[in-house]
């Protein structure tokens, strides 16, 4: 008969230095929403003040891990702070902070509820920011649940919008049978390995052929984040539920929401199924041609500037599946491919906020999401129609814009593989990237070329907030173009160690 | 271990039988009755492999808060309780034939990868005390995480339910 009797307790490792993001961050959400109870109606900008600059104070430990350099791992390897989880926790603080920005006045100008706004978006950046440094199947499914289900809910957060209502509802059907078909996956995969340290996984499951066990764990796996990352034909969610949710919770989900999604799959497929690519690297494959296509062809029929950019932010993620196609035949792929979606991802999120920030300032003022709405535009804004001018070409991809780095690093990455059905890709995606142009141009073409609707032609007043989020990310766009070499040394520096 | 065997054996027919009630009955409560047998089953399939703590939790969550959940919510949204003609969905023949085919390919795996495996003769007992340690050992910050998730879901719910 074995002892009933569990053995001693001993206090686990921790590097509190490492965690010591995660520990503002939680310190400041729950500060949040303590202060909330005690501030007025009238005066809770205070609150969102105060999420504001502690977003800002968690960045800084990041900064200080970043200039030490080490790297720390904790629990046998289940969680670590390398530069790759430095780079992501800096990107979602940042990009959360953008997003807080432009939902100041957003949120105080509609009857929401503030103080819990804030908290939660709070929260969602912290499960983002757990997932960076997540390299553990538990972890990683805590941190996605973490991120998705405050989400779900900001997603509703216009209450007497049946719009808002109808995404936060297909939103959440649709997040959580994808996290229980994940689940599935990794508890198949758990049960062929033994172990949920993604390091571990790897040792285990070697480079043999996979058994179907294996097989089938991956598969389920990466569907359950296909349809985070909004990926063909699990994307039936996206457009609606970026329509109706409210538009700063929109660009919060088609950048930082999706960025996590991705995170989560560099980790799980370089990391934990490198070599178990013959499963995986036809299915990202397949995954990313659909994408690719579907989204843009789509996207070219779209009146409305929201529906436009969600199936627009549909394609970016299919050339973000890109690397993952042709990334597992040998270690050096691996590495290409990875900094090229570490590099689109980075550019993607600074091109893709600024977009919907300027879609915000304008809708402040027309109250209408159609695109024939900016006509003229250039009359009356001249400097929004500059800025969103530069917001949709670096999304199609032109020089001298961030976008067109990103686009060179997925073509790279593609030919670097150099097998036929990698040069196959990267044709599709250079057909992909044609159609795109039209309908990134047309949104170009009413703003400069069209009559105003109405003539009315008086100037846009832009909030400082919003004017700030303008800025930082039209500065990090055209930095990132004109000086692209810093970034792709970031995209190195940030590979996961492959071994 | 033939006496395990034949409790699975059992076990196994009254949750197959109680699950194709839950989709075949005509009564919503009675639904939900049927799936606390499906549950329980479970949970007794747990005991069978010497994981109690699971069995419990398995109790406790499932039966005791889902189920329970589903007959309140029931009762408060003044569904109806009584036989209902139009609980089913049009495309459940579609549902029917994903189900079959999900079972097949998911059984055969499972059967192809675990079909030779024989549980030990001395059932390797999973104890509650270890499963409190790895909680609070490896796997601490997961839990960490979780606690800040239930606070969020808690904020979330009260906003988005109350009347205002």
């Amino acid at each position: 008969m074995p002892s009933l009797v569990a053995a001693a307790f001993e206090a686990p490792y921790l590097d509190y230095a490492a965690l010591a993001p995660e520990i503002v961050l939680t310190g400041v959400l729950l500060a949040v929403l303590v202060v909330d109870l005690f501030v007025d109606e009238d005066r809770k900008a205070v609150v969102a003040q105060l999420a504001g600059v502690g977003l800002l104070a968690s960045l800084l430990p990041v900064v200080f891990l970043a200039v030490d350099g080490d790297d720390r791992s904790m629990f046998s390897g289940a969680y670590v702070v390398d530069d790759f989880a430095l780079v992501f926790k800096a990107l979602f603080l940042v990009s959360g902070y953008v997003v807080l920005l432009m939902s100041t006045d957003h949120i105080e100008e509609g009857d929401y509820w503030k103080g819990e706004y804030s908290f939660l978006l709070l929260s969602s950046l912290l499960g983002m920011v757990v997932m960076s440094s997540a390299r553990d199947l538990l972890t990683i499914f805590v941190a996605l649940e973490l991120l998705s289900i405050p989400a779900y809910m900001l997603a509703g957060w216009r209450k007497r919008d049946l719009r808002s209502n109808e995404a936060a509802l297909k939103y959440y059907l649709l997040g959580v049978l994808s996290s229980a078909v994940m689940l599935y996956g990794m508890s198949l995969v758990f049960g062929a390995t033994g172990t949920t340290v993604l390091e571990d996984i790897a040792r285990e499951l070697g480079g043999d052929a996979s058994e179907p066990l294996v097989a089938l764990g991956i598969f389920f796996i990466v569907v359950g984040f296909a349809f985070k990352v909004s990926a063909v034909p699990f994307h039936f969610w996206a457009p609606d539920t970026y329509e109706g949710a409210p538009l700063p919770v929109t660009a919060f989900l088609s950048v930082a929401s999706k960025a996590a999604g991705f995170v989560a799959l560099l980790e799980l497929i370089f990391m934990g199924f490198f070599g178990q690519d013959n499963v995986w690297q036809p299915l990202f494959w397949v995954l990313a041609v659909l994408t690719m296509t579907v989204g843009n062809l789509v996207a070219l029929r779209q009146t409305n500037i929201v529906r436009l950019l969600a199936y627009s932010s549909v394609a970016q993620a299919g050339y973000m599946l890109v690397p993952f196609a042709v990334g597992g035949s040998s270690d050096e792929a691996a590495g290409t491919a990875q900094t090229a979606v570490i590099v689109y991802l980075l550019i993607y999120a600074a091109m893709n906020l600024g977009a919907f920030a300027i879609v915000m300032t304008v809708a402040r003022r027309t109250r209408s999401g159609e695109i024939s709405s900016y006509g003229g535009l250039f009359t009356y804004a001249p400097g929004l129609t500059v800025l969103m001018t530069i917001f949709v070409f670096s999304l199609a991809g032109i020089p001298p814009f961030g976008g067109w780095f990103a686009k060179f690093y997925i073509f790279k990455s593609a030919v670097d593989a150099g097998t036929g059905w990698a040069l196959a890709l990267a044709v599709v995606a250079g057909v992909n990237s044609v159609i795109a142009l039209f309908y990134y141009a047309g949104v170009a073409r009413e703003m400069w070329m069209q009559p105003v609707p109405g003539d009315d032609r008086t100037p846009i007043r832009v909030p400082p907030a919003l004017g700030a989020a303008l800025g930082i990310t039209a500065v990090a766009v055209m930095a990132i173009g004109v000086y692209p070499q810093a970034f792709a040394r970031l995209g190195d520096l940030a590979q996961l160690a492959v071994r | 271990m033939v006496a395990q065997n034949i409790v699975f054996g059992v076990l196994a027919v009254a949750m197959g039988l109680a699950a194709i009630r839950v989709v075949t009955t005509k009564n919503v409560v009675h639904a939900a009755l049927y799936l606390v047998v499906v549950l329980a089953g479970v949970a007794a399939l747990y005991i069978l492999l010497a994981a109690e703590f699971i069995a419990v939790v398995q109790v406790i969550i499932y039966i005791g808060a889902i189920v329970l959940l589903i007959l309140f919510g029931t009762m408060l949204t003044r569904a109806p309780i009584g036989r209902a003609s139009d609980l089913d969905n049009d495309q459940r023949w579609l549902g029917v034939v994903v189900a079959l085919l999900l079972l097949g390919v998911m059984g055969s795996v499972l059967a192809d990868a675990f079909g030779s495996t024989k549980l030990p003769k001395a059932p390797q007992i999973q104890r509650t005390g270890d499963v409190g340690l790895s909680i609070f050992q490896t796997y601490v910050v997961p839990f960490e995480v979780v606690s800040v998730l239930l606070l969020a879901a808690l904020v979330g719910a009260v906003v988005i339910a109350r009347r205002d």
